[in-house]
């Protein structure tokens, strides 16, 4: 199977995701309704698409390591004459490994994206905890965190020319992941976090 | 105790409460998890990596930066000397590579010159060799004092080496190749895999079987050099076959 066939399938649960976040979101989410009652609500949307988001960038960044992998065999993965080349970045001994524990790239994508996961997950299980505020800020923490990390990876591939689809796929979704911890962040502030409550105190 | 001074109704709700935050953020955690190991293991088992090192069967160390080639200084990369797509069984004529890491000023160094000076030129088709050619690379490393690109220069010229000579000053080559004495010597397999380390001598690694094996000393002195290990591991594959 072509890689960007491969890649295109990531790319596919990210922008579902991310059209989630969107105000287009309510009118997707209709689909879901069935099978999960909660993206009824506006914060349900949000968490079913941090949810797609986070889960696409876990897949890309596994995708990643498989890659890193295959090339250390002596496998040429997604390599070619144009900007877009994989292979002349993952398969850099240089840069394809994080300076501090040398560990390849998509591994820490896969912790990164598995910890976001976590966060969402534990927000949308338990959205009225005393904690919720403390796990979305938490979020929104890590994904800004993630910034530097991503500058410093397109520093690198600035330095050799090159574009990794796949890497930037993962830098996309964690950015998208900022965006959408900033309108969990921001929805949890206002009175629509919990309409439900709302609507019962309001009867009493 | 009271809480929100509901008494012992309220701690018993409070204690539910944590109990329930506790619940959500254990059931997040096994999901978040079990994805987490459910990749891992699609990863591992749809592929096998080989570790970078310099040991028979892993991946050469990459380096890349300047190297005399008799006409001058110009830019090196080592990987341009491999053929990743080889295999043992290929029947494409690719060149195995010869690394020799050296120091000008260093004894042992100098007296080899001739030598690989010599082997340099033997492990060639054009000289009837008959396996694929053999390229050789020497990495000049500062471990006996220190030394300028022209005296590296002079030391190739003066010894009339047909192989480039690539400087490490600065770029500490040596470092990732694990080097603790000059001069070491390496073969290394078309597509990058070491397959024999004079740190090592007795092991090379069958690309074949993709397993070390022990190779001999047809000298008896108790050590295998480059020349030795290179024909039994290079005709090993069959010799012109390749």
């Amino acid at each position: 199977m072509n890689e960007y066939a491969v890649l295109s399938i990531h790319g596919v649960i990210i922008l579902f995701g991310l059209l989630l976040l969107t105000p287009f979101g309510s009118s997707l989410a209709t689909i879901l309704h069935s099978r999960y009652e909660s993206t009824k609500t506006k914060r349900g949307q949000l968490i079913a698409g941090m949810v797609f988001v986070c889960f696409g960038g876990f897949t890309v960044s596994a995708h990643t390591l498989w890659m890193h992998n295959k090339l250390s065999e002596g496998q040429s993965v997604c390599s070619g004459d144009t900007i877009l080349n994989c292979d002349g970045l993952i398969g850099n001994l240089s840069y394809n490994t994080d300076p501090l524990f040398s560990q390849p790239w998509g591994l820490i994508g896969m912790v990164a994206f598995t910890a976001l996961m976590w966060l969402v997950l534990t927000i949308g299980k338990d959205p009225m905890s005393p904690q919720t505020p403390l796990f979305i800020k938490a979020g929104l923490g890590a994904t800004i965190a993630g910034l530097p990390v991503i500058g410093l990876l397109v520093s690198y591939e600035i330095k050799e020319g090159l574009i990794c689809p796949f890497c930037t796929t993962a830098h996309i979704a964690n950015i998208i992941a900022l965006v959408g911890f900033f309108l969990l962040f921001r929805l949890n502030e206002s009175e629509d976090w919990a309409p439900e409550t709302k609507k019962y105190f309001s009867r009493k | 105790m009271d809480v929100n001074g509901f008494g012992k109704n309220g701690e018993n709700m409070n204690s539910m409460l944590h109990n329930e935050e506790a619940s959500a953020r254990s059931e997040a955690g096994i999901v978040a998890m079990s994805m987490f190991f459910a990749g891992l293991l699609v990863v591992a088992f749809t592929s096998s990596p080989i570790a970078t090192g310099t040991k028979p069967g892993e991946r050469a160390p990459l380096f890349s930066g300047k190297a005399y080639n008799g006409d001058g200084w110009e830019t090196f990369a080592f990987d341009d000397l491999l053929t990743p797509e080889w295999n043992p069984n290929s029947t494409e004529d690719a060149p195995w590579i010869a690394v020799e890491f050296m120091d000008r000023l260093c004894g042992h160094c100098v007296s080899a010159a001739e030598e690989v000076g010599d082997w340099s030129e033997t492990y060639k088709k054009a000289n009837n060799w008959p396996g694929p050619d053999v390229n050789f690379v020497a990495i000049h490393v500062e471990f006996q004092g220190s030394s300028n690109r022209a005296d590296i220069s002079e030391f190739r010229d003066s010894n009339s080496h047909n192989f480039p000579y690539f400087d490490d000053d600065g770029v500490d080559s040596f470092k990732d190749w694990d080097i603790g004495a000059t001069p070491t010597y390496f073969l290394v397999q078309p597509n990058g895999i070491v397959a024999w380390n004079s740190g090592i001598p007795n092991l090379a690694w069958d690309a074949q079987s993709e397993e070390s094996i022990t190779i001999g000393d047809p000298n008896g002195d108790g050590r295998v050099k480059l020349n030795e290990a290179i024909e039994q591991i290079i005709l090993s594959y069959g010799g012109a076959t390749q």
